[in-house]
């Protein structure tokens, strides 16, 4: 139902005068304070936030049993145990694959749904933005056994395939309204010159507009395999099979129901972290440029 | 030109964008589907006795390896037979096999506690074994008290959906080191119990006299006090309508136990689960604990064996042990399941003589099977051994909790748990808390009453 292009966004008007020169900013208050009424607050900050990582690390590190403030003498064998004696190994494999696949899927997906969104105009456009983000405010667990039912019929229970198409799905709403506000702050001439160079719309995007989204698909990417590295619900449900569990899941069976191997389940949370928290270390810069420029529409 | 031709072609764009949309679309749409009719798989088979049965254990990870173990002995000896493991959190079993009754994919045999029977049970997810359990070998041969407790637990109508394992029961541990320094004697008694919580804390120091639980779970332990105390043997009157929990007797029982908070324990308590409790016992310089024998190994690790000891719970007025019923644990028959025979003779090698032996002593539980009861090794593993003959010697009356009710852990957890915290902070007397869940459970009784009739 495609009525018409949206139109291109209009010139912004020429400048006629050059504005004054501002004059130089007074120092405020705060620039002047002492260091440690700035260093103090985050320091308190800082400690509250770190000190549950240090106890992870803490239980991970000592022997069992120890009460030590410190983690000596140090040990690994919490870490072997969990990679080698409760399937960590596997279960990391797994949640590598939905991440990755997860990651793949939505963004591919998003940048289609999101381009279509942001360059075309048709009758339903609005009804479709509000269906997406309607459908943000359904818990997954609602659907839960009517998706099992899917599955069921696709024979794709026990099949690592249910957890990433739940996960895509579930992910894309929100993915294509971010990514389509990136293209749209992509100005439409930018294309229209790659098209009079003799590209045709596919070659314009991925030769002009693709290299601009860099920022909103890293964005966009991390946040789906962060969210499928974490989440448990469906992966409990849909899989069957240890050999295909994933990371939440069997940190989740490190606690029994009368007893709990607290060594273990630091060295589970450690492992199940580290890939996150690299993640974020790598694209900490993008993420946050991705997310304040589609915050803004151009 | 090729401008006007890509401006032009209307198609083109309408198929780029229906291309677009439709993935979206189509990807969305698997999460919209209806619920469809109930495909947890009807009546079942019995088979043929050969082929590949999926075993669901509701407490997976700590038990992973034994469980293992014992289908390996299986396999051998029913080479015929492969059975396939699934372990399950504990805390997640109930509502995986709920999604599974409703969207179909239950397995054949999956591990059922008492606690959860009565729910599974209604929704017809199960099939009785007492046909086949009077054919077999085991008959005669488990504990009758267990048996009967599954029974009960199974929503009224006097079947057996579940074979029992193993049973659980209250301990009290207490640190051997600190009595000793302290000069105080074993909490045999609850006298006892107070004036060693009393005289073990010193806050200044962080030392606490005594653990309680205020977070998930919270009611049960404080049932187990609260009846310890009062001698009251019954959950419910003689006519069967009106709970006793809100007996003076178990009121005034209440207050005593709920006055401990911060007196003599962690502030911290007031959000323990059993994680915390636990952690916090084996990590710090606290007196007492109250707990299961689920737990003996965590603290084995953590204090070595010699620094404290789990017996029963503390003798009550007339020299008398009351306790509140812990879930008897066991294996049910799915009746979905389309391999029934060879399901059924994977329960009958579970809870064999040999299996029970070697699984109860991994778990550190009381073994259902008579023989694996007389086995050595409950003799070396102390509060075991102390439960086993408490359950047995006729020393200790079990107040049997109403878990047929299919209200009972709504009642038990969401509903109450806020409010015992809210007697631990003073916010709310032992008295009307009491009286509210007296009222919520009399309800849910008369409601399961008009049901059976």
């Amino acid at each position: 139902m495609i009525t018409k292009e949206a139109p291109p966004a209009a010139p912004a008007p020429a400048r006629t005068t050059p504005e004054p020169p501002r004059p130089a900013k007074k120092r405020r208050a705060w620039d002047e304070a002492p260091r440690w009424q700035i260093y103090l607050p985050l320091g308190i900050y800082l400690v509250f936030t770190l000190i549950p990582f240090y106890w992870i690390l803490l239980f991970a590190l000592r022997p069992a049993g120890s009460t030590s403030l410190v983690p000596w003498p140090m040990t690994f064998v919490h870490f072997e145990k969990v990679w080698t004696d409760r399937s960590f190994g596997t279960f990391f494999y797994n949640s590598v694959l939905v991440g990755v696949a997860t990651l793949v899927m939505t963004t591919l997906v998003a940048l289609a749904g999101g381009y279509a969104l942001a360059r075309f105009d048709f009758k339903v456009k609005r009804a479709f933005m509000l269906a997406l983000l309607c459908s943000q405010f359904v818990p997954g667990a609602l659907l839960l056994v009517p998706l099992f039912e899917i599955f069921a019929e696709l024979q794709m229970i026990n099949s690592l395939g249910s957890v990433i198409i739940a996960e895509t799905v579930f992910q894309l709403p929100l993915s294509i309204i971010l990514i389509s506000n990136f293209i749209k702050n992509v100005p439409y001439s930018l294309e229209e010159a790659a098209w009079v160079d003799g590209c045709n719309r596919f070659r314009a995007f991925r030769v002009v507009v693709l290299p601009l989204l860099r920022p909103g698909l890293i964005a966009v990417g991390s946040f789906a395999f962060v969210h499928s590295w974490n989440h448990f619900l469906f992966a409990l449900m849909f899989l069957n099979n240890q050999e295909k569990q994933t990371i939440p899941v069997g940190l989740n069976t490190l606690m029994s129901a009368d007893s709990v191997d607290l060594g273990a389940l630091a060295a589970g949370g450690i492992i199940a972290a580290v890939p996150v928290v690299i993640v974020f270390a790598f694209i900490q810069k993008w993420l946050i440029t991705g997310f304040s420029a589609g915050a803004v529409k151009g | 030109m090729k401008i006007s031709i890509l401006r032009n072609s209307r198609g083109g764009r309408r198929a780029s964008a229906a291309v677009a949309l439709g993935a979206v679309l189509a990807l969305t749409a698997t999460a919209c589907g209806d619920d469809g009719g109930n495909s947890a798989g009807g009546d079942g088979d019995e088979g043929n006795g050969k082929g590949k049965i999926v075993f669901w254990d509701n407490n997976g990870g700590v038990r992973t390896e034994i469980w293992k173990e014992v289908i390996a002995d299986f396999e051998k000896a029913n080479p015929d037979i492969d059975v396939q493991y699934v372990g399950i959190a504990s805390t997640e079993y109930q509502s995986k096999v709920d999604t599974a009754i409703q969207g179909g994919g239950l397995p054949d045999v999956g591990g059922i506690s008492a606690s959860m029977l009565a729910g599974f049970a209604a929704q017809d997810a199960l099939d009785t074994l007492d046909f086949r359990l009077a054919k077999s070998p085991l008959n005669g041969k488990l504990n009758k008290d267990m048996i009967e407790s599954m029974r009960a637990a199974g929503g009224g109508d006097d079947k057996l959906y579940s074979i029992p394992t193993s049973a659980n029961n209250g301990v009290l541990y207490y640190r051997t080191d600190l009595f000793e320094k302290a000069g105080l004697e074993e909490p045999t008694t609850w006298d006892r119990f107070y004036e060693a919580a009393e005289k073990l804390t010193n806050k200044g120091k962080n030392e606490f006299g005594y653990t309680i639980r205020g977070g998930a779970g919270s009611i049960a332990q404080a049932l187990d006090a609260m009846y310890g105390q009062s001698g009251i043997t019954s959950f419910w009157d003689s006519s069967g309508k009106r709970t006793t929990v809100n007996d003076a007797k178990n009121v005034e029982a209440l207050e005593k136990y709920a006055g401990l908070f911060k007196k003599v324990t962690p502030a911290a308590d007031l959000n323990n689960d059993f994680t915390k409790m636990v952690a916090q016992w084996d990590s710090g310089t606290i007196g007492m604990l109250n707990h299961n024998l689920g737990s003996y190994q965590d603290h084995v690790k953590a204090l070595t064996a010699d620094k404290f000891r789990g017996i029963p719970q503390p003798i009550g007025p007339g020299g008398k042990r009351v306790q509140v019923s812990n879930p008897v644990d066991g294996v049910g028959l799915f009746k979905s399941s389309k391999n029934k025979e060879a399901a059924w003779k994977f329960i009958e090698f579970a809870t064999s003589a040999e299996s029970s032996s070697k699984f109860n002593e991994s778990a550190g539980q009381v073994p259902a099977h008579a023989d694996a009861a007389k086995d050595e090794w409950i003799s070396k593993a102390e509060p075991t051994k102390l439960a086993a003959e408490a359950l047995s010697d006729g020393s200790t009356t079990i107040v049997q909790l109403p878990y047929y009710l299919p209200d009972w852990n709504t009642i038990s957890k969401a509903d109450n748990e806020p409010n015992f915290q809210k007697v631990l902070l003073g916010k709310m007397s032992a008295k009307e808390f009491l009286d509210t869940m007296a009222e919520q459970l009399n309800e849910a009784q008369a409601e399961w009453q008009e049901q059976m009739s």
